[in-house]
């Protein structure tokens, strides 16, 4: 699935890519807000407290990107909306569960750098011009960088969590 | 695109009560999409929906939402619309809302073709209360109420709705958000009766192979198999494998929609009018009269 | 001089008994006299036996009438059939078909059999006069018009509506019928003479039924959405709407059944319009979850229950007062709504009006209870003087309240809230059967649900204070009281009358407003009383239970009630009060 609509990569801008990339963290960014919300309606306190960082963190990498785009081209009207994009860094709703444990988090975070690095890396060959060029892979490299980080934490992470679903009462009829 | 109104707008500030994982998640996201771009302000839309987990959904919208009692979304829906035709009117709700107790009010919905869009979250089961069998559950599944494998052949919705002569139907899964969120804002513009058979599965209670990982394998786009929506036999034919393939995209769109229940009674009001509403104080004439 | 005559007829279906009443009631009304009329038949939709009474009054009509005064029969089969709806009395003037041969004995209990009983060769006369035994109705309203000096230029003019159509050849057969008639009944005298006195008045009068009143009402109180389904005896309110009210700017949709008429009207009104249903026993067991729904949400609804035998299917024909319980209770959860009942076809009309403006006001379903008797008899009516009449609309935000975070179930000093509606910006909120906090957001906590019980329990306080909505008559300190709602009333009201004539200490009460039952009101009325009767048509006499269970009854008032289809008698309440008074 492309998870881009109405851009043509041939043909973008700088500014636009720009808009692109500020967007696609928004989405992950948001998305983390709502796994948070989630987990922390259902009483997962530890995994919605990382969702919230890992939404803080998105945030940071929309700022940069947006002061970036700002210096450049100041408060010129976007072309690119969020309605074009379909969680191309975001992890899919699907994804979260009830009681999940830091390492299924995690995991989850891990795949959705690799979607976003798969995502860059599909975007260059279609891309001409230099200094767009130049900026997607800055984007697909700092997606490398994340996905490490993230490997570091697994690693401290303990092998097997709690099976929170063992101890978790049945569900409720409403 | 309309870039007055953004999906933020549609977002209310009421938190989900969803398990983590369900598929109306992904509903909810490409409804906010498809109703900005369709682009009528909140307070404009009115948003129908009865008893379920997934007819919690007005209250996750800005719009004007009406929760209201199992299975009778749709005539309340009508009698919205029929009260104020210049509403967008959306009804949603689940596959027992709709079809099991809501059942007869289906075929209703469809003929009279009043103006609104009904979407169904199917997931084959009950969740809110727990896991119970659904009328679209697959014979012999076993659930909380089928311990020994139900006995009972499963509601086909697609067909169903397409037989009562729907002119607008589809199916989706959240599994393909642009695909989705592209079918919602086609059926909310289609004039007239527009129905979209949801895929959403319940995480919680849901067979393993109904979770959207598993769609993302099994769906196949009724474009890729070279169907031509206009084409209502051959949406027929291929509405009959439902429960066995998981086709998406559109599987009837009638090329001459013809005029909405709602457009022809603002016709006959405008005929007996003739102007204005006659005045409510000459409404003891006709008493004087004979 | 007669000021007052009761004329029942029976015959089958065939033989347009009903029609030659309506003629009857049409002539009378255009001469100036008060007129009522009902019908009742058999089972089958044509050709099963039927009947009618038309009661014929220089004095404003209250009820059907007791003892016919005239007892017309074309067989005596089809006439048994109707033994309670046409009771005989020895002052009965009692004509049949002389071919159906003399009365069986049985006819009437021991000691009420007609002492003038008159035979007529009516298939003779009509065929002789008008070529087919089929006009023998026409004989039959010129006897009466030779009888008891019906004027028969009226008559000929009822029978030119009702024959016009089909060619002016059966109007004059008809008219010779008629002429025949009188000249057998001028030609056979009765015993003892009588002959109506004419009105004050003869200016004609307007002829309307409940289900016409009701329908008037809510086109005038601003209804712009009917949702129904068809069931008799209240059908006629939506066909009535379905013809008129497109004109005013309204929408009738016949929806596929009773939850879905319902259904639609809550949908309307959450749109902001003034909705309505109607049904009779059977839909309203249907609609009672759409009814809880429209409580709890909060909006403005007008069910119309026009009532039947019961229970179930019951007999749906026949009058009764036996869904009062339902109207009052049927709902789970703490339900609490306005239960109206008109008493008559006039007041029909403006109690439907202020069903609507109950529920706009309020916010809140109103059940209006009518009955078969009011709903489908035909009576002289005064047209209701509309400038008198007030039309009250829901309670909207204002500008700021939009602007300033509007919360739709805001708790206020009175209990309502004002009530936006999709279409209104900055009133956007979620309505829902589940419970809510003031937001309207979902909440399971117990102390806003208690909070939401108080407001919406306490915002129809002022009901308790409507004196208006009761009838109260006669001597404030009366120690003998009679009380009586719906259709039932009438027959209370010529009850009071004839009792005060007899200088009983009687007082009369009639609710309009059945629930929330005004507690005050009632205490007041019984604080002089020791002796009385509620008076109602149902076996379990509902209204008593019901006043039992709000308020200290004296003890000797008790419950005159019985199942419907048995209409009560003037005459038989007189000489209950008459007991009363002498205990």
């Amino acid at each position: 699935m492309v998870p881009v609509l109405g851009i043509d990569f041939e043909r973008l801008s700088l500014q636009d890519a720009l808009d692109l990339a500020v967007l696609i963290e928004e989405e992950a960014r948001d998305r983390y807000v709502e796994f948070a919300e989630q987990l922390a309606l259902h009483h997962t306190p530890e995994v919605a407290d990382f969702f919230s960082r890992m939404a803080r963190i998105e945030e940071r990498h929309r700022t940069e990107l947006l002061q970036r785009r700002r210096t450049l081209f100041g408060d010129v009207p976007s072309g690119i909306d969020r309605r074009m994009i379909f969680d191309v860094e975001a992890p899919g709703y699907e994804e979260a569960r009830a009681f999940m444990g830091v390492r299924q988090a995690l995991e989850m975070v891990l795949a959705s750098e690799i979607k976003a690095h798969a995502f860059f890396d599909a975007a260059l060959p279609r891309v001409k011009d230099p200094q767009l060029q130049s900026l997607f892979r800055e984007l697909r490299e700092e997606e490398v960088h994340h996905q490490a980080l993230v490997r570091a934490e697994l690693a401290r992470c303990p092998e097997k969590g709690d099976d929170a679903e063992a101890y978790a009462d049945d569900p409720v009829a409403q | 695109m309309n870039a007055a109104l953004a999906p933020a707008d549609f977002k209310s500030p009421l938190k989900p009560i969803w398990c983590p994982g369900c598929g109306d998640f992904g509903v909810l996201q490409a409804l906010y999409r498809a109703l900005s771009a369709v682009g009528r302000p909140p307070h404009e839309v009115a948003f129908v929906s009865g008893i379920g987990c997934s007819s919690r959904i007005p209250g996750y919208t800005t719009a004007y939402g009406f929760n209201s009692v199992h299975g009778r979304a749709l005539p309340i829906a009508q009698g919205v619309k029929l009260a104020n035709p210049h509403l967008l009117v959306i009804v949603a709700g689940g596959d027992g809302d709709g079809f099991s107790i809501g059942g007869g009010h289906v075929p209703h919905a469809i003929r009279r073709n009043v103006d609104l869009t009904y979407l169904v979250m199917d997931n084959q089961v009950y969740g809110l209360t727990k896991g119970q069998l659904s009328p679209t559950s697959p014979r012999g599944l076993r659930t909380v109420t089928s311990p020994l494998g139900s006995l009972e052949q499963p509601v086909n919705p697609l067909l169903t709705v397409l037989a009562y002569g729907a002119g607008f139907v589809a199916q989706a899964t959240p599994a393909d958000m642009p695909g989705m969120t592209a079918l919602i804002e086609e059926a909310i513009r289609y004039p007239g009766f527009s129905f979209v058979n949801i895929q959403s599965p319940c995480v919680t209670f849901g067979e393993e192979e109904q979770q959207l990982r598993a769609h993302k394998t099994r769906m196949k786009t009724l474009g890729s198999l070279g169907h031509d929506p206009s084409n209502q036999l051959a949406a027929l034919d291929l509405a009959r494998a439902y429960g066995k393939e998981l086709y998406t995209g559109v599987f009837y769109r009638n090329p001459d929609p013809p005029p909405t229940y709602d457009a022809l009674v603002l016709q006959r009001q405008a005929e007996l009018q003739r102007g204005e509403p006659r005045p409510r104080a000459r409404v003891l004439e006709r008493l004087v009269q004979r | 001089m007669l000021e007052d005559l009761v004329v029942g007829m029976a015959g089958s279906g065939g033989d347009g008994v009903v029609s030659a009443g309506e003629s009857l009631l049409a002539a009378a009304a255009s001469e100036g006299f008060h007129a009522l009329m009902t019908k009742s038949f058999g089972s089958q939709i044509r050709g099963g036996e039927s009947s009618c009474r038309v009661r014929l009054s220089t004095r404003p009509v209250l009820n059907p009438g007791g003892l016919l005064d005239v007892a017309v029969a074309l067989n005596w089969e089809d006439f048994r059939r109707f033994g309670a709806e046409l009771p005989l009395g020895s002052d009965t003037v009692l004509v049949h078909e002389s071919k159906a041969g003399p009365p069986p004995e049985d006819l009437a209990p021991a000691g009420r059999l007609p002492r003038q009983v008159l035979a007529i060769p009516l298939s003779e006369m009509a065929k002789s006069a008008a070529g087919t035994d089929k006009a023998r109705t026409s004989v039959v309203l010129g006897a009466l018009s030779g009888w008891f000096g019906v004027p028969l230029a009226a008559l000929e003019r009822g029978l030119e509506k009702k024959f016009g159509k089909k060619g002016a050849e059966l109007v004059e057969a008809n008219r010779k019928a008629l002429a025949a008639g009188q000249a057998h009944a001028l030609a056979h005298p009765l015993a003892a003479p009588r002959s109506l006195a004419r009105p004050g008045k003869s200016e004609p009068r307007l002829l309307s039924d409940g289900n016409e009143m009701c329908a008037s009402g809510a086109i005038f109180a601003g209804c712009e959405f009917f949702g129904g389904y068809p069931i008799t005896p209240s059908t006629e309110v939506m066909q009535l709407l379905s013809r008129e009210l497109p004109a005013y700017g309204g929408v009738v949709l016949q929806a596929e059944d009773e939850i879905s008429g319902v259904g639609s009207a809550v949908g309307a009104s959450f749109a902001g319009k003034k909705a309505m249903t109607a049904t009779s026993g059977p839909g309203m067991s249907l609609k009672t979850e759409i009814l809880g729904l429209a409580s709890i949400a909060e909006l403005p609804l007008v069910v119309v229950n026009v009532q039947r035998g019961g229970p179930s299917t019951g007999i749906p024909t026949k009058p009764e007062q036996s869904d009062l319980f339902q109207a009052v209770f049927s709902a789970h959860g703490d339900v609490l709504r306005p239960v109206l009942a008109p008493t008559s076809v006039e007041d029909t009309f403006r109690l439907t009006v202020e069903a609507f403006n109950l529920a706009e006001q309020y916010q809140t379903p109103v059940v209006l209870l009518s009955d078969q008797e009011i709903a489908q008899r035909k009576e002289t009516v005064n047209l209701p003087d509309l400038g008198q009449i007030a039309v009250l609309e829901r309670l909207r935000p204002t500008t700021e309240q939009l602007q300033d975070g509007y919360q739709r179930f805001a708790d206020t000093p009175s209990g309502v809230s004002p009530i936006s509606h999709p279409g209104m910006k900055g009133g956007n909120y979620l309505a829902a059967g589940i419970e809510h906090d003031r937001r309207g957001a979902p909440t399971a906590s117990g102390a806003v649900h208690a909070a939401m019980n108080v407001k919406r329990f306490r915002k129809l306080d002022p009901l308790q204070g409507r004196t208006d909505l009761f009838q109260q008559l006669g001597d404030r300190d009366a120690p003998l009281a009679l009380v009586s709602w719906g259709s039932s009333a009438g027959v209370a009201r010529e009850a009071f009358e004839l009792a005060r004539a007899r200088r009983l200490p009687v007082k009369l009460l009639v609710p309009y407003l059945l629930y929330p039952v005004a507690e005050q009101v009632y205490r007041d009325f019984f604080a002089s009383v020791r002796r009385g009767l509620v008076l109602e048509l149902s076996h379990q006499g509902q209204l008593h239970r019901l006043l039992r269970m709000f308020l200290d009854l004296p003890r000797g008032v008790s419950s005159l009630a019985r199942s419907g289809a048995q209409p009560f008698r003037a005459d038989e309440v007189l000489e209950r009060l008459q007991r009363e008074a002498e205990a």
